[in-house]
C-alpha cells in the first residue's frame, strides 16, 4: 500500500513542505529563490498572481492588492476583492493557491495527498475548509494535524524518544508574527493537545521594532538633529524617514541573529555621509526584549494553572518557531519551568518535518469521490500542441519568448529561471503570450515554462527552455579559433592558456591576472614575454600563429620585477580582430598597452631559434626511442622533420639582418607548419603515456594510503585528482606532466613517512665518497654516528646526521620536484 | 564565503568616489577570484524594479510607475557549479 509521505505546514505567515522517504524527511525547496519556506502571501499586480516573497514586497505600498494571514478567515463567509477584475475569492481560493505553489517545491513525483497542519485552535468548520483547500489543489486526500501534535512528533521522530509512561510536553511556538503555546499529553498511544493560548499580534517582527525604537533611534536622535525619530518614522505623514526605517528594521534584525551566536554586536549606520557604529550587547537585548518574553510566559503558566498542571509534571518543553534561536527565550523558559528545553532540531521546520513523519504513517486511500464531488473540477484540458518561439542566443539583457497555444485557449503560464533568480508569477493569456526573460549575463540560462488552464493546473511542461546570453551571437563575427596566451609551467616548459574560445563573438575583451615566474633584475638583458597565439590550445605553443607579441625588456624597468608578483592583463579583440593588450603590475607601477594589427605580424627572431633548438632536441629524443623499438618509418618521418628544422635555422641566419623583404614571414608559416608535422606525428603518443603515467602514480599512492592512513595526505591528493576529466581531456601535455610531478611529490612525503626512508637515505650519504664532503674527517665522524642511531634507530638523530651531511656536501644534490624558473617569465 | 562577499562589498560601497578610484583594480580583482570559484556577484543598484526579479527582495518605499532600486545592503550571489548557476544570495534593496 502506498502512504501519504507529503506533509505541509499551512502557515498564517509561512508554509512549507516535506517528504518522508526511507525513514527520513526532506524539507523541500523553493525552487525559485531556494528557501525552505514560503510567505503565505498572494498579490494581484494588473494580470500577474504573484504567491510568496514577491507578494510581501508590495505589502506596505500597495496593500489594497496583497492578501496575507488568511488563514484567520478560514471557515468564514468573508469575501475578499480582488481591485481591477472584480474578482472574488475565499481564504480557501488563497490557501489553495499556497498549496499549489507548494507543490512545485517537489520534484517530478507529485503528491497524490498530503497532511496539512491547522492550529491547535481551529473548530470543525475551520477545519473542514482546510481539507476544501487542499482537495482543490488536487489532492486525491487530505489528513489534517494540529500544529503542536505536528512539533511533537518531528521531536519524538528525530531522537527516538520513548513514551512508555504518559508524560506532558509543552509546545512553545514563537514565530515571525504570532505565539502560540500548547500543552500536550504524549504516551505510545496517543498524542493529545490538552489546550492552548496564543497571542495572534506578537512574534519576531516586535522584536526588531523594539530595537529600532529603543536602541537605535535614541543614538540617531543627536545626529540628525531629531527628536522623537521613532514616532516620526512610524507616524502617517512622515515619508521622509521611510526608507531609514527600512534600512534600520533589516540591520535590527540581522544583529537579532547575530546575538544568538555572539554575545555583542555592531550595528553600521550611514548618517549623511558619515558612517557610525552602535555596539548592542548581549544582556541588552535581552534587557530590551525581556517585557514581551514575560508576556509569552505568563501566556504559557496561565494555561498550565487552567488545567491543574505543576511545573513538576512537563517533562520537557519544545521549541517551534525562527524567534525561539534567541538564547535569553530559552534560558527564561527553562528557568521559569525548571525543566528540559528542547532546542535540538530546526524550529524553522519542525511542524513540516512532524507533518511529513505522520503521513509516512497514512496510508493512501483510492480516490474519494463523494469528496471529490464537492468540489468544482475543471473538464479535463484535451492535449493541444503549444509552440514557443525564441532566440536562443542573445547579447541583450532581457529576451522575448512568444508562446503560441492551438485553438481557442484560456489559462496562465508562469515563466521561472532555474537559477532560482527568475519567475513571471502566474499571468492570464488567451491562444498566445509575449514574455520578455530576464537572462542571467555570460551564461546559458535555463527556463522553465508552464502552461495552465484557468484552474490553475498545469497541461503543458517546457524543462530546460536554454537561452545563451553573450556567448554566441548570429549577428556578430565568430572566432574561427582559441585566442592563447603562453604561460611558464613548472617544468620549465610552457603551454597555451586559453583567453577567448573558438566561436566566441566578437567583439571581446577579459582580464585575466597571472605571476611572474622568474626574477628579472633591472638593467640586466632579461626580458618578460607577453606571446598571444591563435590556433588549438592543445598544441604546442609554436605551432600555432603568432597575434600579439610584447616584450618588457629588463633594461628599462625601473626596478625589479620579483617572482611571485602580479600582472594584471587586459586583452580586447575588436570586430576587425585588431588584438590590443595592456598590462598593469602594481608593484612597480608599470603600465602599458599596445595595439596588434591583424595584418601586420609580429616575430621574434631570438624566440624562433630557441623554438626551433627546442624542438630540434625534442625530436633526437623521439628518434632515439623510435630507434630503439625498431619503426622504421617513424624514425623516416621524424628525419624529414629534423632536416626541414636545421634549414630553418640555417634560413634565420640569413633573415637576420633582412629588413625589406617578408622571408622572416615565410620562415615562421614553414616553421609553424613543421611544427604541426611534428605534434601530429608524436603528441597523441605522448599524452598517452603521460596519461598512463599519472594513473600509475596515482594508483601506487591509493594503495599506500591504504596501507599507512594520512588524513592530511588524502585531503592533497583527492584535491589533486578533484578534476581530473578536465586535466586529462584537455591534451595538454604541460598540464598533466605537471599533475604527475605533484603525484611524485606526495608520493615523496608518504614515503618519508616511514623511519626506513631515513635509514636509507642515510646511507645514500654514506655510499658517497669522502671527496663529495667539504670536510672529509667531519664527514666520517658523522658516519660514525649515524651508524650508532640506524642501529638503534633513533630516528631524529638520524635526521639531524643527514642533515649535517646535507651541509657538508660541495654540491647540493638538486631537487626534481622543485618548481623551474620560467622562461617567459609569466606564470 | 556569503559573508566575505558582503564584507568586500560593504567595504567597497563605504568609500567615496576618490577612494574608490584609487582601490578600483583591487576590487576588480578580487571579483574576479570570486568569479573564478563560481560566484557571480551583481550589484543591481540603478535598476528599474521589475516583480518578476527573484534574485532581489525589495523593500518599496513608493509604488509610481517605474520605480529603480536606489540602494542595495546586500548584492545578489550566483553559485556555479558544472556550469549551472543557483542563486545563492538575494539581494536586500531599496527601491524607490
Amino acid at each position: 500500500m502506498e502512504n501519504i509521505d507529503f506533509g505541509i505546514d499551512l502557515g498564517t505567515t509561512n508554509s512549507g513542505i516535506g517528504r518522508f522517504q526511507n525513514g527520513k524527511v526532506t524539507v523541500f525547496k523553493n525552487p525559485v529563490g531556494f528557501k525552505e519556506t514560503l510567505p503565505s502571501v498572494v498579490a494581484y499586480r494588473n494580470d500577474r498572481i504573484l504567491i510568496g516573497d514577491k507578494a510581501r514586497e508590495f505589502t506596505k505600498v500597495n496593500p489594497e492588492h496583497v492578501f496575507s494571514s488568511f488563514k484567520r478567515k478560514m471557515g468564514s463567509e468573508f469575501i475578499y476583492k480582488i481591485p481591477n477584475s472584480n474578482e472574488e475569492k475565499s481564504a480557501i481560493d488563497f490557501s489553495t493557491l499556497i498549496l499549489k505553489e507548494l507543490v512545485n517545491f517537489v520534484g517530478e513525483e507529485k503528491p497524490k495527498g498530503a497532511v496539512i497542519t491547522i492550529p491547535a485552535s481551529f473548530d470543525t468548520i475551520q477545519s473542514n475548509a482546510t481539507k476544501t483547500a487542499g482537495h482543490q489543489a488536487g489532492f486525491q486526500e487530505v489528513v489534517l494535524l494540529q500544529e503542536p501534535i505536528a512539533a511533537c512528533l518531528a521531536y519524538a521522530n528525530t531522537q527516538n524518544i520513548e513514551t512508555a509512561e504518559t508524560k506532558k510536553w509543552l509546545v512553545y511556538d514563537f514565530g515571525g508574527g504570532t505565539f502560540d503555546v500548547a500543552l500536550v499529553k504524549i504516551n505510545d498511544r496517543e498524542l493529545k493537545v490538552i489546550d492552548h493560548q496564543g497571542n495572534n499580534f506578537l512574534g519576531g517582527i516586535d522584536i526588531d521594532q523594539l530595537m529600532v525604537e529603543h536602541l537605535l533611534c535614541p543614538s540617531l536622535e543627536p545626529l540628525l538633529n531629531e527628536e522623537k525619530l521613532w514616532k516620526k518614522m512610524v507616524g502617517v505623514n512622515q515619508t521622509s524617514y521611510k526608507k531609514l526605517l527600512i534600512e534600520l528594521v533589516y540591520k535590527a534584525e540581522e544583529a537579532k541573529k547575530e546575538l544568538s551566536i555572539n554575545t555583542s554586536t555592531f550595528i553600521e549606520i550611514e548618517v549623511n555621509g558619515n558612517f557610525i557604529e552602535l555596539e548592542i550587547t548581549r544582556e541588552q537585548f535581552n534587557e530590551l526584549i525581556a517585557p514581551k518574553v514575560a508576556e509569552t510566559i505568563k501566556l504559557t503558566k496561565l494555561l498550565l494553572e487552567k488545567n491543574n498542571v505543576s511545573n513538576a509534571e512537563i517533562d520537557r518543553i519544545i521549541l517551534v518557531g525562527g524567534t525561539t534561536y534567541i538564547p535569553y527565550i530559552r534560558t527564561t523558559l527553562s528557568k521559569s519551568f525548571e525543566c528540559y528545553v528542547d532546542s535540538t532540531i530546526d524550529p524553522t521546520t519542525a511542524i513540516i518535518v512532524g507533518a511529513a513523519y505522520f503521513a509516512g504513517t497514512k496510508t493512501l486511500k483510492p480516490d474519494n469521490h463523494e469528496l471529490k464531488k464537492e468540489i468544482p473540477v475543471a473538464a479535463k484540458e484535451p492535449q493541444r500542441a503549444v509552440k514557443l518561439v525564441y532566440e536562443v542566443n542573445t547579447q541583450d539583457s532581457e529576451e522575448l519568448l512568444t508562446g503560441l497555444v492551438e485553438g481557442d485557449f484560456s489559462g496562465y503560464y508562469r515563466i521561472t529561471r532555474s537559477d532560482g533568480g527568475f519567475d513571471t508569477g502566474l499571468m492570464p493569456f488567451h491562444s498566445r503570450f509575449n514574455e520578455f526573460l530576464k537572462v542571467l549575463p555570460k551564461a546559458t540560462n535555463y527556463f522553465n515554462v508552464k502552461i495552465l488552464d484557468k484552474f490553475q493546473n498545469i497541461v503543458h511542461e517546457k524543462d530546460a527552455l536554454a537561452i545563451n546570453h553573450g556567448i554566441y551571437n548570429i549577428s556578430g563575427q565568430p572566432l574561427p579559433n582559441d585566442i592563447c596566451i603562453e604561460v611558464d609551467d613548472t617544468l620549465g616548459t610552457t603551454y597555451l592558456e586559453k583567453v577567448f574560445k573558438k566561436n566566441e563573438i566578437l567583439p571581446l575583451s577579459k582580464k585575466i591576472y597571472k605571476t611572474i615566474s622568474k626574477t628579472i633584475l633591472k638593467g640586466t638583458s632579461d626580458k618578460l614575454i607577453l606571446n598571444v597565439v591563435e590556433g588549438n590550445a592543445a598544441t604546442s605553443p609554436a605551432s600555432n600563429l603568432c597575434i600579439g607579441y610584447l616584450e618588457i625588456d629588463a633594461k628599462n624597468l625601473e626596478s625589479n620585477l620579483l617572482k611571485g608578483t602580479d600582472i594584471e592583463i587586459n586583452f580586447e579583440i575588436s570586430e576587425s580582430r585588431d588584438l590590443a593588450i595592456g598590462i598593469y603590475i602594481d608593484s612597480i607601477g608599470l603600465e602599458q598597452r599596445e595595439v596588434f594589427n591583424a595584418s601586420s605580424r609580429n616575430i621574434s627572431i631570438e624566440k624562433m631559434r630557441s623554438e626551433l633548438n627546442g624542438v630540434l632536441n625534442d625530436i633526437d629524443e623521439e628518434i632515439e626511442g623510435y630507434a630503439y623499438s625498431q619503426s622504421g618509418d617513424m624514425v623516416e618521418n621524424l628525419n624529414e622533420i629534423r632536416i626541414g628544422i636545421i634549414e630553418l635555422l640555417r634560413e634565420l641566419i640569413e633573415a637576420e639582418d633582412d629588413a625589406v623583404t617578408d622571408k622572416i614571414f615565410n620562415i615562421d608559416e614553414r616553421k609553424r607548419k613543421v611544427f604541426q608535422q611534428f605534434d601530429q606525428l608524436v603528441r597523441e603518443k605522448n599524452v598517452l603515456l603521460e596519461i598512463e603515467e599519472y594513473q600509475a602514480c596515482k594508483q601506487e599512492i591509493r594503495e599506500e594510503l591504504l596501507h599507512k592512513p594520512n588524513l592530511k595526505i588524502e585531503r592533497t591528493f583527492d584535491n589533486l585528482i578533484k578534476n581530473e576529466n578536465i586535466f586529462i581531456n584537455s591534451n595538454q601535455l604541460s598540464i598533466i606532466r605537471s599533475k604527475i610531478k605533484e603525484l611524485k611529490k606526495l608520493s615523496r612525503e608518504l614515503y618519508y613517512q616511514n623511519d626506513d626512508a631515513y635509514i636509507e637515505l642515510f646511507y645514500d650519504y654514506k655510499h658517497l665518497d669522502v671527496m663529495f664532503y667539504e670536510n672529509a674527517a667531519q664527514a666520517e665522524s658523522l658516519f660514525e654516528k649515524g651508524e650508532q642511531a640506524a642501529e638503534k634507530r633513533n630516528i631524529s638523530e638520524l635526521k639531524s646526521v643527514i642533515s649535517a651531511l646535507y651541509n657538508l656536501l660541495k654540491i647540493k644534490p638538486k631537487d626534481y620536484f622543485e618548481d623551474q624558473n620560467g622562461t617567459l617569465g609569466l606564470r | 564565503m556569503k559573508n566575505i562577499i558582503n564584507q568586500i562589498f560593504e567595504i567597497e560601497s563605504k568609500l567615496n568616489t576618490q577612494e574608490k578610484g584609487n582601490l578600483q583594480r583591487n576590487f576588480e580583482r578580487l571579483y574576479y577570484e570570486l568569479e573564478q570559484k563560481g560566484y557571480k556577484i551583481v550589484n543591481p543598484i540603478g535598476q528599474t524594479y521589475d516583480e518578476r526579479d527573484l534574485s532581489i527582495e525589495a523593500n518599496l518605499l513608493t509604488e509610481n510607475g517605474r520605480q529603480k532600486i536606489t540602494k542595495v545592503l546586500k548584492p545578489v550571489v550566483y553559485h556555479n557549479v558544472d556550469g549551472v548557476y543557483t542563486l545563492i544570495q538575494k539581494a536586500v534593496v531599496i527601491v524607490e
